[in-house]
């Protein structure tokens, strides 16, 4: 329906304009490019000017605290081990606090790195923007191969709490870790595994084909086997996200496994561990460093009891400082043992701390600049021991960690499967690894 | 050979039976408005948790408020449905803040797409925050449910007892609303709105309380799907309804938008897909559903049993 005159058609035309104008000459057109390219250079030359001017490495150290930043993930799938890290950088506040070594103060800026890799490397260069003097994170080794070479470029220290996958402190100089490589740890949950039971021969591997973590360690485990006469009777790839492990089960139970070796993140590997168990499995299951969080009880409930995990730090460890961190963790967080990732991210931020202390006294924090500042810091974190709850660690010149002291644990349910712990079976060190003697 | 068969059908049942109840939840909003309703995954984790706190589940040390929860806890039935319920309400409360707003401003119905994802995001950093990152174990384990064994042979392939029961209710579910939907008052008052909500209108149907039941089913049914995961695969954490979410929502498009048969059928032939994938080859198992989504809308633009429209000029 009409409701008014209609309105006159427009026509666009598209008629020529009536001059021409001739076209400039060579000259001319010569001094116009000419005075386009000053233009840009001065325009470059002022950004970079304004760049480098806003770029905090370039600027003297304030006198103000010292800032590490934590990228870790508070969102996201990761966030279960994020939770864990949190806890332990608290309790490290807590503890660099009571330990009231004078000095400039240390404080802590954490940033949700969440669990993919754009996010992580938007924290760290938030951080790095802010002026943080060290940064530790991310939580996954996936998000520290995208989110570290951006704090090498800038050279910032980079200590990663939970990255163990192989090849993170080979990313550069100023990249580190205190999380020793899964190649030395997971081994020797297998080798509990065949002590128990020597007649082993059928094994089913399962693992997380979408996760860098698990498809690293997974190959770790197979070269072990390998290399201890064993060939997998089955290798099932599942996902990240997946809760149900149905069809990959009964596919795997008719092969009639003797022991199964599952190298996924917690969630999953609760779920997957449970679901063997209720479909029949009765064999021995031991895991990869993905479970090595009590988070993995509410899940898989009584049906963790039994499996074999190999760590990087015990509870059980009867030293001064894993007291002091037993006590401060339990203080705030009611009378259960820390997981193996809140004692790493705890670490992280002692090595840190121990090393600005050390710094500071021997002046590398005076008349400098940021940049000069963060790369002091550096140097003088890889020279360093630290005694720390995973026991007595150093670096090598690349930022790996040298760690002599690693455990094998069992979880064990208390009755009603609701809450459990690691139990230590073992401890083993580095001279006793067939193959480690001589390697970080 | 016949056993093999008969897994891999029970396997594919199991998990399309809960892709079905999920594209259900997305079929009635989109029927009735010709929206999506992004948050439905978030009203899936929400079911889940509301299921785990009507039963006695206390909040983890991580949450706002640690060791907190009912004195008494629920029978798992009772808690279901009232988190159902409660997930039915919060569905009809992201009516009210992601979509009514736009359409009293006749917005592009490409906003509410934007707004719901919002909601969802938002509710999901809300259980968060309430409940922590944690995993939960329903207080009651399986076997308390039933008395039943934790899993079940049959004709030689095995079945954890609670897939099975999960497969059940979400049949009964979805029976129960298609009956609804066909032979009720209500039902049919919903679809006449679904139909031509003006045409509705005018016939004395209130359009508006249509649309907010829709809300309040489909919030319902998320609700009721987290709540059944849960007790099979535990609280594994906020974000666990999302991927729900994301499967529904292939499942609605496979089984046509807005048909209710078509989310159905979507769902049970998205679980068997995925379950034909051969164990070798499971990490493919997204990618090859997903192919099966593509190669259907390819040959049927309007999904299995979705109808195609014919714009007037």
């Amino acid at each position: 329906m009409l409701t008014g005159p209609t309105p006159a058609p427009s026509i666009r035309t598209n008629a020529l304009p009536m001059t021409i104008t001739p076209p400039p000459s060579t000259a001319v057109r010569q001094r116009g490019a000419l005075r386009l390219a000053a233009l840009l250079a001065a325009g470059i030359g002022a950004l970079a000017w304004l760049g480098r001017s806003s770029d905090p490495a370039a600027k003297p150290l304030s006198a103000g605290p010292l800032t590490l930043g934590a990228a870790i993930a508070f969102t996201g799938n990761a966030n279960l081990y994020g939770q864990d890290q949190r806890m332990g950088l608290a309790v490290a506040e807590r503890w660099a606090q009571q330990s009231a070594p004078g000095g400039r103060p240390v404080r802590l800026q954490l940033e949700d790195g969440a669990s993919d890799e754009p996010s992580a490397i938007a924290a760290f260069n938030l951080l790095i923007r802010q002026g943080v003097i060290a940064l530790i994170g991310p939580t996954l080794s996936q998000q520290a191969f995208a989110a570290d070479p951006i704090a090498q470029r800038q050279g910032v220290p980079v200590v990663a709490p939970s990255n163990t996958a192989q090849g993170i402190p080979e990313i550069g100089h100023f990249i580190s870790r205190v999380s020793a490589q899964s190649s030395v740890i997971a081994p020797l949950s297998l080798d509990e595994a065949l002590r128990r039971d020597p007649a082993i021969q059928r094994v089913a591997v399962f693992y997380a084909q979408d996760d860098a973590y698990s498809t690293a360690e997974v190959a770790i485990f197979q070269k072990a086997l390998a290399a201890r006469g064993l060939t997998p009777v089955t290798v099932q790839r599942t996902q990240l996200a997946d809760n149900d492990f149905q069809t990959p089960i009964t596919a795997t139970l008719p092969l009639k496994p003797q022991l199964v070796v599952l190298s996924v993140q917690a969630v999953a590997g609760g779920n997957l561990i449970r679901q063997l168990r209720e479909l029949g499995y009765r064999g021995q299951i031991v895991v990869g460093n993905g479970l090595n969080t009590p988070n993995i009880y509410p899940i898989c409930q009584r049906w963790c009891d039994g499996i074999l995990i190999a760590q990087a730090y015990s509870p059980e460890l009867n030293t001064p400082v894993n007291r002091r961190f037993l006590q401060l963790f339990q203080q705030a967080h009611g009378d259960r043992p820390p997981p193996q990732i809140t004692a790493q991210a705890f670490t992280a931020y002692q090595v840190l701390f121990e090393a600005i202390q050390r710094l500071q006294r021997k002046g590398g924090l005076t008349g400098v600049t940021l940049g000069q500042a963060r790369a002091n810091l550096m140097s003088e974190l890889l020279s360093g021991t630290y005694n720390t709850p995973l026991g007595p660690i150093g670096f090598s010149p690349e930022g790996e960690v040298l760690q002599d002291r690693f455990y094998v644990a069992e979880v064990r349910m208390a009755p009603g499967g609701r809450d459990g712990r690691f139990a230590l079976v073992r401890e083993r060190t580095l001279t006793e690894i067939p193959g480690q003697e001589s390697k970080p | 050979m016949i056993e093999a068969l008969l897994q891999t059908l029970l396997n594919g049942a199991a998990s399309g039976g809960v892709y079905a109840l999920v594209a259900l939840g997305y079929t009635l909003v989109f029927s009735v408005l010709g929206v999506i309703n992004f948050a439905q995954g978030a009203l899936f984790s929400v079911g889940g948790y509301l299921t785990f706190l009507l039963m006695g589940g206390k909040i983890g040390v991580n949450g706002a408020l640690p060791g907190w929860g009912l004195p008494e806890g629920l029978p798992f039935w009772l808690a279901l449905l009232l988190a159902a319920a409660g997930s039915g309400l919060i569905g009809l409360l992201v009516e009210r803040l992601a979509f009514a707003p736009l359409r009293r401003r006749n917005a592009e119905p490409l906003l509410a797409l934007i707004t719901s994802l919002g909601a969802g995001v938002v509710l999901v950093n809300l259980l968060q925050l309430l409940m922590g990152a944690e995993g939960y174990a329903f207080p009651q384990s399986t076997d308390a449910l039933a008395g039943l064994p934790d899993v079940l042979v049959l004709g030689g392939a095995r079945i954890r007892t609670i897939q099975l029961l999960l497969l059940l209710i979400s049949a009964a579910a979805v029976l129960v609303l298609s009956l609804w939907l066909d032979r009720s008052k209500g039902g049919r008052a919903l679809r006449a709105v679904a139909e031509d909500a003006t045409t509705a209108q005018l016939l004395g149907i209130h359009s508006e309380a249509m649309v907010r039941l829709a809300f309040f089913l489909s919030g319902g049914l998320a609700g009721l799907g987290g709540g059944l995961i849960g007790v099979s695969v535990s609280l594994p954490g906020p974000y666990f309804g999302i991927g729900y979410g994301l499967k529904g929502l292939a499942v609605l498009v496979l089984g046509g938008l807005g048909s209710v048969p078509g989310a159905i059928a979507g769902g049970l032939l998205m679980g068997l897909a995925e379950a034909l994938v051969p164990s070798s080859a499971s990490g493919w198992r997204d990618a090859l559903a997903f192919a099966i989504l593509f190669g259907v809308l390819l040959l049927r633009p309007s999904g299995l049993l979705g109808r195609r429209t014919v714009e007037k000029v």
